[in-house]
């Protein structure tokens, strides 16, 4: 497997068919783990570093899940193609421009990444469409369990897995919820959620988890403490408010529906509209768009389009996917040109192109 | 300078976020900067390093409260200083979570509210562990057969002991 190969699917994390799609975009479990004796990646010298990553490399590929996924050297990818990945969320954006020997090995399917000397040795991602947290982690946990066979893992019986920060160490499992919640943020209510979800040891961030925006009106829910909870607890707690987040952006959508009908449509058709017509569109926009786009599909208000078109289109548009297509470096206003094609295209013939 | 958020504490924590190549600062006091977590996350947009940050914090409290009597310590291992770690709130390698054991439970405490991992035990840890225990019941035993002298017994104890340090150290 390849990066083309990559770029001619989309992964199933993006299907549209889970749990709860409307709202819910994808589930996402990482584990942090480290080799027993070594040095953190916070203290390993350049020899140490690429040593960890050869070895690393190769107990993954040996490993019982090895034989499924493809692994990519970090340090000579162009940086298009890092962009690429972190864009598809299949590494993160301080692995993609972190430094020295690193890498990730992928499966075909796009729900497991391992990261191999990002922060810490190991980051184990899992990625799943809709609210499925448990599969994610059951999925995980075997993964996890397979490395375990060839990698000694630094553990403590009171600390629990070693990590590099503080922050992760004990279970080494941050879990997130990706929603998608336009009509709490266009009545000004997301200030709520943020409240509740705070009090029960949550935190809130943008599309791409750490230190990104929250465009396009997608949240991320994830825990905060790693430690003094087991996995499911942790698992849990997330579970225990999501439901009623659903709850509140339907409750949200419907009011909406039902009061000022005439003017959700109209936003809704503008914005399709627009999407269909532009000849030059930025980033920022694409996602506002797609956003009240996406949430008049789920209303029903669009009957000619189908949600997983606007899934894919979120992260088709981004600069590194739209300069893989063209196969080109394009500079920002180059872009803007060829998103707007890029969209034209889709939205006027949903079975061009990729899907 | 004031703060951002509520306009009249002086702003004592800043923040720079970088996105699209635009620098954009934001400066807050520290009550706004501590209590308003999640506002100041959506006010940014952002939440870049928020963890570390915290840790920062955390730490630089921790500071001011214990003193300097552990200044000096220096893992053997990886040569991480303390001092280093308090400026960094990174550790160097896994020896530095026993090494600085007791600020490692404080700073826990504060972070997750629990200093004891109740999760997934890795397969090859809980068979060492079971070997451990095994070996501390024995070693008691032994002390008390010898203490009421029962030669022969504390003989076949020790016997037993052997046969599971060395396979012990055959695993290794």
């Amino acid at each position: 497997m390849d990066l083309d190969h990559l770029q001619n699917q989309i992964g199933e994390w993006l299907c549209g068919l889970g749990p709860e799609a409307d709202i819910v975009i994808s589930s996402r479990i990482r584990l942090a783990r480290n080799a027993a004796g070594f040095a953190f990646l916070s203290r390993a010298n350049p020899k140490e570093r690429s040593n960890l990553e050869k070895l690393l490399r190769e107990k993954i590929l040996d490993s019982e899940i090895g034989k499924t996924l493809s692994y990519f050297s970090l340090a000579e990818m162009p940086p298009v193609d890092r962009q690429f990945l972190v864009e598809r969320h299949l590494i993160s954006r301080e692995h993609a421009f972190g430094k020295g020997p690193r890498g990730v090995a992928l499966s075909p399917q796009e729900n497991l990444s391992i990261m191999v000397n990002e922060e810490d040795h190991l980051r184990i991602q899992g990625l799943r469409s809709g609210l499925q947290l448990r599969t994610t982690w059951n999925e995980i946990n075997r993964v996890d369990s397979w490395l375990e066979e060839k990698i000694d893992y630094a553990y403590h019986p009171q600390f629990g897995y070693l990590t590099v920060c503080p922050t992760n160490v004990g279970t080494g499992l941050r879990a997130s919820v990706m929603l998608h919640l336009p009509a709490l943020v266009m009545t000004g209510q997301i200030e709520k959620v943020f409240q509740a979800v705070s009090k029960i040891n949550l935190a809130v961030r943008g599309l791409y988890g750490e230190g990104t925006k929250a465009s396009g009106d997608f949240y991320q829910i994830s825990n905060q403490p790693t430690l003094g909870k087991s996995e499911e607890e942790i698992i849990q707690n997330i579970e225990s408010v999501i439901p009623q987040i659903i709850k509140f952006e339907r409750t949200v959508r419907e009011t909406l529906f039902d009061n000022k009908r005439e003017v959700i449509e109209d936003k809704a058709c503008r914005a399709y509209g627009m999407l269909k017509s532009a000849r030059i569109i930025n980033s920022e926009e694409t996602m506002d768009l797609l956003s009240v786009v996406r949430m008049g599909v789920n209303l029903g208000l669009i009957p000619d389009l189908k949600v997983h078109t606007i899934n894919e289109l979120f992260i088709l548009t981004q600069p590194a996917h739209l300069q893989k297509l063209e196969r080109t470096e394009l500079s920002s206003s180059e872009r803007d040109i060829t998103r707007a094609t890029f969209i034209r295209n889709r939205l006027h013939n949903p079975r061009n192109g990729n899907s | 300078m004031q703060c951002e958020v509520c306009k009249s504490a002086p702003a004592s924590v800043h923040l720079t976020d970088v996105s699209n190549n635009q620098k954009k600062e934001i400066h807050l006091c520290e009550n706004c900067a501590r209590d308003k977590g999640a506002t100041i996350k959506s006010y940014l947009n952002k939440d870049t390093n928020f963890p570390e940050f915290k840790t920062a914090q955390l730490m630089a409290a921790e500071f001011s409260e214990s003193g300097g009597e552990d200044e000096g310590l220096v893992c053997p291992t990886c040569g991480l200083s303390y001092r280093k770690f308090r400026s960094t709130g990174k550790f160097g390698c896994p020896d530095d979570y026993n090494l600085f054991t007791k600020q490692v439970v404080q700073l826990l405490e504060k972070i997750h509210h629990k200093v004891q991992h109740t999760g997934k035990v890795p397969g090859r840890a809980s068979s060492q562990m079971a070997v451990k225990k095994e070996l501390n019941q024995l070693r008691e035993e032994l002390k008390n057969a010898i203490e009421r002298e029962e030669y022969e017994k504390a003989a076949q104890i020790r016997d037993q002991i052997y046969t599971l340090e060395g396979r012990r150290d055959k695993r290794k």
